[in-house]
Formats: structure tokens, sequence, C-alpha cells
């Protein structure tokens, strides 16, 4: 193959930011699940009562 | 009502929006995959290489979708911008704002595979020529815009901000394009045509078709990842986003 070096590295770089453009939003979704998750037992934690109020 | 219409109305609900997403972005990605994979077996092993180029014309493959890509996506992103300016949708600021880092992504793909190309071909990796620098002015507004929108706390007005940069910055498309024929430039004329006869040879056309396809498909699972996880940052704290985190509301 002809300017084999060329290819290869067109191709990498294409292949990283489409893994790139994969994985992001994933995170990016995990995060925004987690935060919701925190906030959950946040409220609840503050909503149970304490052992002085029982 | 028209069940189409109907759609298009619950789709503007969040949490309708988010089943949707959750729903089938993973299948855009999954056919995207599948479409890329058919068009990269083409590209790199079944085309015979060019007779001029040699195999350097293979790099096309990639470069000519992303460049497409690059393009249409700030157009969708200014569109859905527009919509959200006028009729103040939310779901649509979410949208546009979600086009923008994809965008960006094609854009840097577009700009360092054709410098790659560049250098065996034009024996540079860089030169100032209209095609070059406004895809490098499109790259720069997708940054800027990314930017903007990190930048101001309040969702809402960050997401105006950016979409009115967007709907600005839509100018350049035209310019971009036509910058071939307007300029005596380096970049190459137009080989492809939709709707006209193309320079290219059918037998090297179809992986490039499928790839146009693959990243087309391969953007909406994007697209529909990233907006979605925006809109559950932007929920929180609303009944269904408690629901789906495992609380009771």
């Amino acid at each position: 193959m002809s300017y084999r070096d060329y290819v290869i590295a067109a191709y990498a770089v294409f292949a990283i930011v489409m893994l790139w453009d994969y994985v992001v939003p994933r995170l990016q979704l995990r995060a925004a699940l987690r935060a919701a998750r925190l906030r959950v037992a946040r409220v609840a934690s503050r909503t149970a009562p304490t052992e002085l109020e029982r | 009502m028209n069940p189409v219409v109907r759609w298009f109305h619950q789709l503007g609900s969040p949490p309708y929006f988010d089943r949707f997403a959750a729903r089938w972005a993973p299948w855009a990605y999954l056919l995207g995959l599948l479409a890329m994979g058919v068009g990269l077996y083409g590209a790199l092993f079944a085309v015979p290489a060019d007779y001029q180029q040699g195999d350097s014309f293979r790099i096309l493959y990639i470069h000519v979708p992303s460049a497409w890509m690059s393009m249409a996506v700030f157009a969708l992103m200014a569109f859905y911008a527009a919509i959200a300016l006028v009729w103040r949708i939310k779901l649509c600021e979410i949208l546009a704002m979600a086009c923008a880092p994809s965008g960006a992504a094609f854009t840097l793909v577009t700009l360092a595979t054709g410098s790659i190309w560049g250098k065996p071909m034009w024996g540079t990796w860089w030169d100032w020529d209209p095609r070059l620098t406004t895809e490098l002015i499109v790259l720069l507004v997708y940054v800027g815009l990314m930017g903007l929108y990190a930048a101001i706390d309040d969702r809402r007005n960050a997401a105006r901000a950016a979409g009115f940069l967007a709907i600005v910055g839509v100018a350049l498309l035209p310019v971009i394009r036509w910058s071939v024929v307007w300029w005596n430039s380096l970049h190459q004329g137009q080989t492809i045509s939709l709707f006209g006869k193309s320079h290219m040879d059918p037998s090297m056309l179809w992986p490039l078709v499928w790839m146009i396809a693959g990243t087309k498909l391969w953007f909406v699972g994007s697209l529909l990842g990233r907006a979605r996880a925006d809109n559950l940052r932007r929920e929180t704290g609303k009944d269904w986003v408690t629901k789906l985190a495992g609380g009771t509301p």
C-alpha cells in the first residue's frame, strides 16, 4: 500500500474521535444519573426522623 | 389529532424524550457502526487504488463524510436554535447545544484528515486556502459556542446566547460550500453531486455512501445521548427524574 503511514494516521484520528464521541455522552449520562441519585438520598435523609424526634 | 403531529408534541416532553432517547440511541450507534464497518471495508480493501493519488485517496472516505457532517450538524444546530429562540421550546435548546460537540468533532476530523492527505498530495500540511480557512473558522465557532454555553450559569440564558451565535454562524456554510467556485483555490472543486453527475467512478463511490450513512447514524446516537444527559441535569428534582433515580416522588 502506498502512503500507508498517512492512511493509518488518518484512520486512527477518525477512530479516536469517534470513540470519544461515543464515550463522552455515556459518561455525562452516568454523572447526571449519579447526581439525581445523590439528590434523592439527600432529600430522603433530610426527611427521615432523627433518633431524638422519634 | 394527526398521530405524527401528536408524536411531535409528545417528543417535546422531557420524560417522553428521555424514554425515546434511551430506546433509540443504542440502535443508532449500532446501525452507524455497521454502516461504517461496511464502508471502511470497502474503502480500505475493496476499491482499487487511484491511478494518480495511489492509496492516499482512501483517506477521503473519512474526510468527505466528516466534512459533510461538519456543515450538516451546524445547519441542524442553527435550526434547533432558531426554533428554541422563537417558540422557547426547552428541548430544542438542549438538542441545539448537544449538536455542538459532535459537530466540532467532525470538523476536527475533517481538518486533521485533510491535513494528513494534503502533505503527500499538496506537499504541505496546511495552506490558508479559502475552504480550509473557513472550515477552521467553523471549528472555532463550535468551540466558542460550547464555551459560551458553559460560561453562563443560567442554562436557558446560556442556550439562548449560544443559539444566537449558531444562527449568525450559519452564514459561514454557503461560503464553505462555494469557496472553491468563488476563489481560485488549492482545494479541489466538487467531485460528488447528490443530484447531478458525480466525477467519481461508481465502483469507488459505494463505500463513500456507506460512510455517509454511518456517520449520520453515529451522530444521531451521540446527539440523543448528549441531549438525554443535559435533559436529566436540567430536570433534576422533578418527579420523573426522582423515579428514574430510584426514589419515590
